[in-house]
């Protein structure tokens, strides 16, 4: 994995805005009234497009902008994770199968409320519930079930997966450029949703595990760096009602964070980048489980470098983190120094002074400049575009200052 | 004016969410004998809740200023059109909105997809998505309005009315002081003018006739705050097509001309100053950076001056005071929470942004307030939520900073 060796390199979460054509192709998808040959086309064409651009803009180590994971409408919160649904044999659409009640969790039995019952939601529900806040996928719009499961979980994505690579290694070659990522989601934060056919929890991650493996290995075999999304680590704290002890609350999350590790086996440490972030939605989160108190286990997972949220008003002071625990040697630290929890663009300045920060606490060379998640569908297109050029900026300025 | 002799003392910039009944009655335009006794009840009720979130120096929350919808990011200069004589509305001018009086900002043309968006969808909340940006004002069609005559202050009954409701309001109430917000010269002077023969004309008469609104608040007691957005954010609206920084400045620098000629005699340690870049939810790529116009900045006769800095744009310029310092005797109000992201700022952030302040300039020297007001820009739960965690937070840094 390329590190920062002589200058803070940059890149960022994933996500990225789909241009109005390819949102176009998604729906007719869809809807099956696509044509599978047009469709193919539009998105190498697209993947090619963005590749490009965010060399242009400054990003070193650029993807496909998840434009393989088909998001419906320029706002749209959930493809990072709801396009595995198509790629994994064993689950049903929610509304085929009769609703549970609302999870209320006990300590014996942790387990996770739905989205519109965190307990942010319920703590800020007037804003949460107000159909006038603005707030896209607020509260009302988040009645949408996750998927069931009803049978054994098997990988089918195999030509999906394979399509995206070659979009992806296309446009690179093309645009000169020597490393790319792919996303591709944890198996907690896919199987968070009711299951009818495993016995335990436990049995139904370790097989999303075990068929979300065969995804993880297609990517780091095509050469790409493997991103693994998985914000269900510290967002599922604030879906368990009430709180829980935070014991209680690791030891459920260990066995999540075992299962990808099993998932993980035998591929290259230094090929393999972990995301977390507490959830993407414009909400208060102050629910929020402080990094402090989960990042043991995040080092505990087989990555080489670690990308966590530290751009947004919530998390920007947890850089200071970092100087109790000690980023092991070898690994880098990913932080998001641009967020897309404000319209207002990030002054390169301040983008600068972030990256500064994280520099003399971990070593420059352990740091990769990045965003707090995904932009594409999150922000205005424009607006997310200025945040990556603000981005490169920043690392320019942070770098002349570190390499002086 | 207090300051933080050994604690850090925190505020806010004005406006506070108004209650839905408010905002209805004031949108019906119901009589004085209506909406008076509410309206009173309101305020009392809003300096309970400031006391009670941890917010030492407070004010009405801006309700004697008219809003007539929940979210509405112009009544803090609307208002004063309800207490000026001198202008006519002309239509065709109101249905142009910002446009009429803009000479082409840099930052709307870079970003036209999205503020197209933004206007398409109507209003929403900080960061959320398409409709984010709001920039519209229940009072929009004030931009139509054309100076035609004399103007005159005539909102002595308005200000009374605004100062009798906070005294009473304060009445049991244990705080450290309170303020009153009022509208600034130089924003007041964007209007077109036909009457007067210059623009300088024009903001004279303007000073003197605001200057009577001034004088009333710091006569009945209550510290002034006077909003000027416009000494700052008038860059990019007029100035930024052609980086016209120079032309940018010799404006500014009358503006301060203008505010000092209406504080004439008014002590100056009963006068707070606020600039913002402008409380829409846009990108804000086109501010003018404050080091640019800190120098004017600090010419304005006031004790004290609260600054926008606790959003991404500006947050990185408290170095600025490293290389300007901040003259003896003076007050520093730095937004260290704000309503550009409905994130809730955390506590400890508040804290490292005061610190770094406290550092600068002085603990003594600092009070804690918000970005720009919070009422009308973003959800009121949230709106609160900010308050407090700004009070936790100065307890923070107090507590670093008096050990």
């Amino acid at each position: 994995m390329r590190r920062s060796r002589d200058q803070i390199i940059t890149t960022h979460v994933g996500s990225l805005s789909r241009p109005a054509e390819l949102l176009a192709l998604n729906n007719a998808r869809a809807s099956g009234a696509a044509d599978a040959a047009a469709y193919a086309t539009g998105l190498a064409t697209a993947v090619a497009d963005v590749v490009n651009k965010q060399r242009e803009v400054g990003i070193d180590i650029p993807n496909d902008g998840e434009f393989g994971k088909p998001m419906s409408a320029a706002y749209d919160y959930g493809a990072w994770w709801n396009y595995a649904f198509e790629r994994l044999d064993g689950f049903a659409a929610p509304d085929s199968i009769p609703e549970s009640e609302h999870k209320k969790s006990t300590v014996a039995q942790l387990s996770l409320t739905s989205f519109a019952r965190r307990r942010d939601w319920q703590r800020f529900s007037e804003f949460y519930q107000d159909p006038t806040s603005g707030l896209v996928g607020s509260a009302p719009a988040r009645r949408a079930r996750r998927p069931v499961c009803i049978g054994p979980i098997r990988y089918k994505g195999q030509a999906q997966t394979q399509a995206d690579i070659a979009n992806l290694k296309k446009a690179m070659t093309a645009a000169d450029v020597e490393e790319g990522f792919m996303t591709s989601v944890a198996p907690a934060s896919f199987a968070r949703g009711e299951d009818l056919h495993y016995k335990s929890e436990e049995e139904f991650v370790a097989a999303t595990a075990e068929a979300m493996r065969e995804e993880y290995r297609a990517i780091i075999d095509a050469g790409l760096v493997l991103q693994i999304d998985d914000p269900s680590l510290p967002d599922n704290w604030d879906m368990i009602d009430p709180e829980p002890p935070l014991e209680e609350f690791k030891k459920f999350s260990r066995m999540r964070i075992d299962a990808l590790n099993h998932a993980l086996r035998g591929l290259p440490e230094d090929r393999i980048r972990y995301h977390i972030c507490w959830g993407s939605w414009h909400g208060p989160h102050t629910t929020d489980i402080p990094l402090a108190n989960i990042v043991d286990l995040v080092l505990a997972v087989r990555a080489q470098a670690y990308s966590v949220e530290a751009g947004n008003v919530r998390h920007e002071h947890e850089w200071r983190v970092w100087q109790d625990t000690k980023l092991p040697n070898g690994k880098i630290l990913i932080p998001g120094v641009v967020s897309h929890a404000t319209n207002v663009v990030e002054h390169p300045r301040l983008v600068a002074d972030r990256i500064m920060r994280f520099a003399q606490v971990v070593g420059r060379e352990n740091v990769i400049a990045s965003t707090d998640c995904g932009l594409g569908g999150r922000i205005h297109t424009q607006i997310a575009w200025a945040k990556l050029a603000a981005l490169a900026e920043g690392a320019k300025l942070a770098t002349h200052e570190l390499w002086q | 004016m207090k300051r933080s002799i050994d604690r850090i003392l925190t505020t806010h910039v004005g406006s506070l969410p108004r209650p839905n009944d408010l905002v209805e009655l004031y949108r019906d335009n119901t009589p004085d004998d209506t909406l008076q006794p509410r309206l009173r009840s309101a305020i009392a009720d809003v300096v309970r809740r400031q006391a009670a979130s941890g917010i030492d120096v407070v004010n009405d929350g801006e309700f004697g200023k008219a809003m007539r919808r929940a979210v509405d990011f112009g009544a803090w200069w609307s208002y004063v059109y309800d207490r000026l004589a001198g202008f006519e509305l002309r239509e065709e001018q109101a249905k142009k909105g910002r446009a009429a009086w803009t000479f082409g900002s840099k930052e709307r043309k870079e970003f036209a997809e999205f503020y197209a968006a933004e206007a398409s969808a109507g209003q929403g909340g900080a960061g959320s998505g398409p409709s984010a940006a709001q920039s519209g004002t229940s009072t929009a069609r004030l931009y139509g309005l054309t100076c035609t005559a004399p103007v005159k202050y005539t909102g002595q009954a308005a200000i009374q009315h605004d100062v009798q409701n906070l005294t009473a309001a304060l009445g049991g109430s244990r705080v450290e002081e309170t303020f009153v917000t009022a509208v600034s010269p130089a924003t007041l002077q964007i209007l077109p003018n036909e009457y007067y023969k210059s623009r300088e004309d024009y903001t004279w008469a303007l000073a003197e006739a605001i200057r009577e609104e001034y004088k009333a608040i710091v006569d009945a007691g209550f510290i002034l705050q006077i909003d000027d957005p416009a000494l700052v954010d008038i860059y990019d609206w007029w100035f930024s097509l052609n980086g016209d920084l120079a032309g940018y400045r010799k404006w500014a620098e009358f503006q301060v001309e203008a505010v000092n000629h209406a504080l004439q005699g008014i002590p100056e340690d009963r006068v707070r100053f606020h600039i913002c870049w402008g409380s829409w939810h846009g990108p804000h790529n086109g501010d003018v950076p404050l080091k640019d116009v800190v120098d004017l900045l600090l010419k304005v006769k006031a004790q004290g001056y609260s600054v926008e800095a606790g959003n991404v744009r500006h947050e990185h310029e408290w170095k600025v005071w490293k290389d300007t310092k901040l003259p003896e005797g003076k007050l520093l109000m730095p937004g260290v929470v704000s309503h550009a992201t409905n994130v809730l700022e955390h506590p400890e952030l508040v804290a490292d942004r005061i610190v770094r302040f406290a550092h600068v300039v002085g603990r003594e020297n600092v009070v804690a307030s918000t970005d720009c007001g919070l009422g009308g820009r973003i959800h009121p739960q949230i709106a609160w939520a900010k308050l407090t965690a700004l009070a936790e937070g100065a307890k923070l840094a107090s507590s670093e900073l008096w050990r």
